[in-house]
């Protein structure tokens, strides 16, 4: 009862906030840029949904998504971080963990509707450019696994935005995973890599094929890194001494 | 001079030189990875792909960089509300202007290790013929230039927004729209600051879709688009006096 609670508190926090511009407005611009860019080379791009969904997702994945789940994050984090409230946290009858908890179930619950809305673009997209043959029936499943792997970049983002008080320094953080995503990638190790499950998952190069891993280890590797994150913040609010300011 | 040192004061636990490194090392990571596997062909290119390569990885993590400056050097200013005792003791415009040279100091050093990575990386890798010393130079200057108008516009809005949300996201923003203008006709680059680092490109491409072939090959420098970011700087620089100057704290 007191965890619900909680994830109120955080829901309260949010309200009236302008993050809702970072949620609309960043995958419209991929998705805008997608589909002229899938329009500019109808010749080349030939598969249809797929090519677009490629169009769409390619570089969100990689460089956007990231960034974007650090800003969610660090956003998530700068009220505490100001005006002395991390002591106001500390000392309130809840266990330090619930707050993090919490923080990781509304952040994920962005990255829900950041996938939703992306799907409504990708079909928008696809109805406009005058695609008609039926919506790939994957698409659900692709979002759904992008939302596991966004999961797992929020746990370290606000893991990050946690140890890091400035707003900015997490989102440069963000940048430099999602980028460190394209060689693990192409390397063969994207599963192990945590900023790469994203792309992995939402088949980001590879739209017509099966996930480029076994779903258990998806799975599993996805939980891991999410248990680690858990883990790490309740140790660092456990013994580390809070600094506010 | 005294209020540059007292700005690089204020960061000098806030490590901004670690993420602006950490990207350069990305960057140089991407393309030792990129030349990896390099035959003879290649090898006679090597200085243009270098040149090609390193801009596009520019449009997408200049801008971000610039963001975070940005807003590590301005916010300390929000979390502590000291603009307004600031303000007492130093005019806001040379407030303004230390922070940005400030900031611009880290984005040119930024370029100067791009170009130190492409020369040893060029110098490893054994790259036909002399360093193209003309083409370094215009990289050089074209780069820092829309590194700091970049900066300039990020500067403006870190310093404006308190809450630093809306300076990043529009970094984000930024970045996203100059990747994606990359593959734009000519006409719709020229509207976006972000992409003037692939309108400054000092190398095309030619992809032979039959053969599979990259060539590249240099073009000369776009002198309009040069002026395009100078005159940008110029109106940007004198827009944040005013606006600043103007502002209540």
């Amino acid at each position: 009862m007191l965890f619900i609670k909680t994830i109120k508190a955080e829901k309260i926090k949010l309200r009236h906030s302008l993050v809702w511009i970072a949620f609309i407005l960043l995958p419209i611009i991929p998705a805008i840029m997608g589909t002229f860019n899938y329009l500019q080379n109808k010749d080349i791009l030939t598969d249809g949904w797929y090519s677009l969904w490629t169009q769409h997702t390619l570089f969100s994945c990689y460089f956007f998504l990231p960034v974007t789940v650090g800003v969610y994050c660090s956003y998530l984090y700068r009220l505490e971080h100001v005006n002395h409230n991390w002591y106001r946290v500390m000392t309130l009858p809840v266990p330090p963990i619930y707050s993090y908890l919490s923080k990781l179930i509304i952040v994920s619950s962005m990255v829900v509707l950041t996938q939703i809305w992306i799907g409504i673009l990708f079909i928008l997209s696809g109805k406009l450019c005058g695609l008609t043959e039926s919506i790939p029936k994957e698409l659900i499943e692709w979002l759904l696994y992008g939302v596991l792997g966004g999961t797992v970049i929020c746990a370290i983002q606000l893991c990050i935005s946690l140890v890091i008080r400035s707003f900015a320094l997490p989102v440069g953080i963000a940048l430099i995973g999602g980028i460190g995503s394209i060689p693990a990638f192409s390397a063969g190790y994207g599963v192990m890599y945590p900023y790469a499950l994203l792309g992995l998952g939402m088949r980001a190069n590879a739209p017509g094929g099966p996930i480029q891993c076994s779903i258990p280890m998806y799975f599993q590797n996805s939980m891991i890194y999410v248990g680690i994150c858990v883990v790490f913040a309740y140790v660092w609010m456990k013994r580390k001494d809070v600094f506010a300011g | 001079m005294r209020a540059l040192r007292i700005e690089f004061l204020k960061i000098r636990y806030k490590k901004i030189w670690l993420i602006v490194f950490s990207i350069i090392i990305v960057q140089g990571l991407w393309q030792l990875w990129a030349v990896r596997k390099m035959d003879a062909n290649d090898l006679v290119q090597g200085w243009m792909f270098c040149l090609y390569q390193f801009p596009v990885l520019n449009t997408i993590m200049m801008p971000i960089t610039a963001a975070v400056v940005a807003s590590r050097l301005c916010d300390v200013e929000h979390k502590g509300e000291m603009l307004k005792l600031l303000y007492t003791v130093i005019p806001e415009q040379k407030l303004f202007f230390t922070k940005f040279l400030c900031g611009a100091l880290f984005m040119t050093l930024a370029t100067i290790l791009q170009v130190f990575i492409i020369v040893t990386i060029g110098s490893i890798k054994g790259f036909v013929g002399s360093i193209p010393m003309d083409k370094m130079l215009y990289y050089f200057v074209f780069t820092v230039l829309i590194n700091v108008t970049i900066l300039l516009i990020q500067q403006l809005l870190s310093l404006h927004f308190k809450n630093q949300m809306i300076p990043i996201t529009i970094g984000l923003l930024g970045s996203f729209m100059g990747l994606f203008s990359l593959f734009f006709p000519e006409g719709i680059k020229r509207f976006l600051i972000w992409s003037y680092y692939g309108v400054l490109l000092l190398v095309g491409m030619d992809w032979n879709e039959k053969t599979r072939v990259t060539n590249y090959y240099y073009t000369s420098p776009d002198w309009i688009g040069f002026f395009v970011v100078i005159f940008v700087f110029v109106a940007v620089y004198a827009l944040s006096l005013v606006l600043i100057k103007r502002r209540e704290i």
